[in-house]
C-alpha cells in the first residue's frame, strides 16, 4: 500500500471532504485476543507495524482508503471483555473478523464467537470479511482449513470473503480492503 | 387460530424459495455472471463494475424473483483448494450452474474433469444442471457447438437429470435470461424430488 492513500492526520481539509464525500462507513475489527486486530488497525491507518499491548476496551481510528472513509473500531478480544462487543454492533456496515491461523487450539472458540455474533439482529446487514492472519507463521492453517474450521460452509445467507493476511508483513490487507470497499459501495 | 391464519397468510404471500449453486474453475466468470443476473432480474440494481470483481475466496449471494419463485444464488470460489468446499452446498441446492471459460482452451480438460467429479456426487443426482459456455463476447472463444460435445460425453454420469449446455456472455448479459428461464422450468418440475426451502422447514 502506498502511503498516499492514507490520511492519518485528518485536519480541516479532510473535514470538508468528509462533508462532501457522504457518510463514513463504520467497521468493527473483531476476533480473539492475540489475533492481530490492533496491528491490522494501525497497519491500515499509518501503514506501519506498531508495537501493541493487549487491548482492554477499544481503539478507534479514522482510516481513508481509496477515497472512502472508514471509522474503524478495534475491540479487545479477551474472554472477559468479548461480551461487550455487542454494545458496538448498531449501525455497523462491515465486520472484519481476524483469526490467528496458527492457533489451531482456539479456532473452535473463534468459530463459536463468530457464529454467536452473526446471529445478532443488528448485524444482519453487515458485510463479513474474514482475515486468516499470521500466514507468515510456519504450520498455519490454509484458507480452506480456516473456512471449514470456522464453519463458514454453514453460513449460506451472507456474502463473505476470506483473505490470507500477514499484518506484520502487510500482506493481503490491500486485497481485503479493495474487496470491502467495492462490496460497500456496490451494495444496495 | 392465529397459527392457522398465519399459515394461510404465509401460504398466499410467500414465494417458493430455491437455491442455485454457481460453480466452475477460477476465472470462469461466476461472480460476473451473478452480478449480471442480479442486474437483469432486479429493478434499480446497478451491479458491480466487472473490472472491480476479484477472485472469490468465500461466498457471494444473490436473490432474484422470476416467474413467481425466488432463486437464491450461491457463488463459490473456484480455485483448486476451494473446490473441496463445494460439496458442502450440494444437499441444499435445487440446481447447479456450471460455468466454463470458453476462451481458455488449455483448461477445458481440467474443467471437464472437475465437472465429472461434481456430477458424480450422489447429493446432486437428479438435480438440474445448466452448463454455460461463458465469454462468448470474445470472438476467438469456443462456440457452444464445440463445448457441448465435451460436456455431454459422460452420459452415464449425467443420467436422467435435466442437463443443458448454453452459450452466455456474463459481461454483456447475453444469454442470461434464456438460461435462467430454462433452469426455473426444470426446478419447478423437479420440486417433487427436491421441494423448495420454505416447504422443507414447515413440513
Amino acid at each position: 500500500m502506498t502511503s498516499s492513500t492514507y490520511d492519518p492526520d485528518g485536519g480541516l481539509f479532510s473535514y470538508f471532504r468528509n462533508l462532501l464525500g457522504g457518510r463514513e462507513m463504520r467497521i468493527l475489527i473483531l476476533g480473539l485476543d492475540g489475533a492481530g486486530k490492533t496491528t491490522i488497525l494501525y497497519k491500515l491507518q499509518v501503514g506501519e507495524v506498531v508495537t501493541t499491548i493487549p487491548t482492554i476496551g477499544f481503539n478507534v481510528e479514522q482510516v481513508t482508503y481509496k477515497n472512502l472513509k472508514f471509522q474503524v473500531w478495534d475491540l479487545g478480544g479477551q474472554t472477559s471483555i468479548r461480551p461487550y462487543w455487542r454494545c458496538y454492533y448498531s449501525n455497523t456496515d462491515a465486520i472484519i473478523y481476524v483469526v490467528d491461523s496458527a492457533d489451531k487450539d482456539r479456532i473452535g472458540i473463534s468459530k463459536d464467537e463468530l457464529l454467536y455474533m452473526l446471529r445478532e439482529e443488528e448485524l444482519q446487514g453487515a458485510i463479513l470479511v474474514v482475515l486468516a492472519n499470521k500466514q507468515d507463521m510456519d504450520g498455519c492453517m490454509s484458507v480452506t482449513e480456516v473456512y471449514q474450521a470456522l464453519g463458514l460452509d454453514a453460513l449460506k445467507n451472507r456474502t463473505f470473503q476470506i483473505f490470507k493476511t500477514s499484518a506484520k508483513k502487510g500482506e493481503g490487507l490491500e486485497e481485503a480492503m479493495d474487496w470491502l470497499s467495492n462490496a460497500l459501495t456496490s451494495r444496495k | 387460530m392465529f397459527t392457522l391464519f398465519y399459515g394461510l397468510y404465509k401460504y398466499l404471500v410467500q414465494k417458493d424459495d430455491y437455491c442455485v449453486l454457481i460453480v466452475g474453475l477460477d476465472n470462469a466468470g461466476k461472480t460476473t455472471y451473478l452480478e449480471s443476473a442480479k442486474t437483469k432480474f432486479t429493478k434499480n440494481y446497478k451491479g458491480m463494475n466487472p473490472k472491480q470483481i476479484t477472485t472469490t475466496v468465500g461466498l457471494n449471494i444473490g436473490k432474484i424473483t422470476v416467474s413467481g419463485i425466488q432463486l437464491n444464488f450461491w457463488d463459490l470460489g473456484g480455485q483448486e483448494e476451494l473446490q473441496s468446499l463445494w460439496d458442502k452446498y450440494y444437499a441444499e441446492s435445487h440446481a447447479i450452474i456450471y460455468i466454463v471459460d470458453s476462451n481458455d482452451r488449455d483448461r477445458i480438460p481440467e474443467s471437464k474433469e472437475t465437472f465429472d467429479k461434481m456430477i458424480s456426487n450422489e447429493n446432486l443426482s437428479g438435480i438440474p444442471l445448466l452448463v454455460l459456455a461463458n465469454k462468448q463476447d470474445i470472438p476467438e472463444s469456443m462456440g457452444v457447438r464445440e463445448v457441448k460435445p465435451i460436456f455431454n460425453k459422460n452420459a452415464h454420469l449425467i443420467g436422467r437429470r435435466d442437463c443443458m449446455v448454453m452459450p452466455v456472455s456474463a459481461l454483456t448479459g447475453e444469454g442470461i435470461d434464456e438460461g435462467i428461464n430454462w433452469l426455473v422450468d426444470c426446478i419447478k418440475r423437479n420440486s417433487d424430488v427436491r421441494p423448495p426451502r420454505n416447504q422443507q422447514e414447515t413440513s
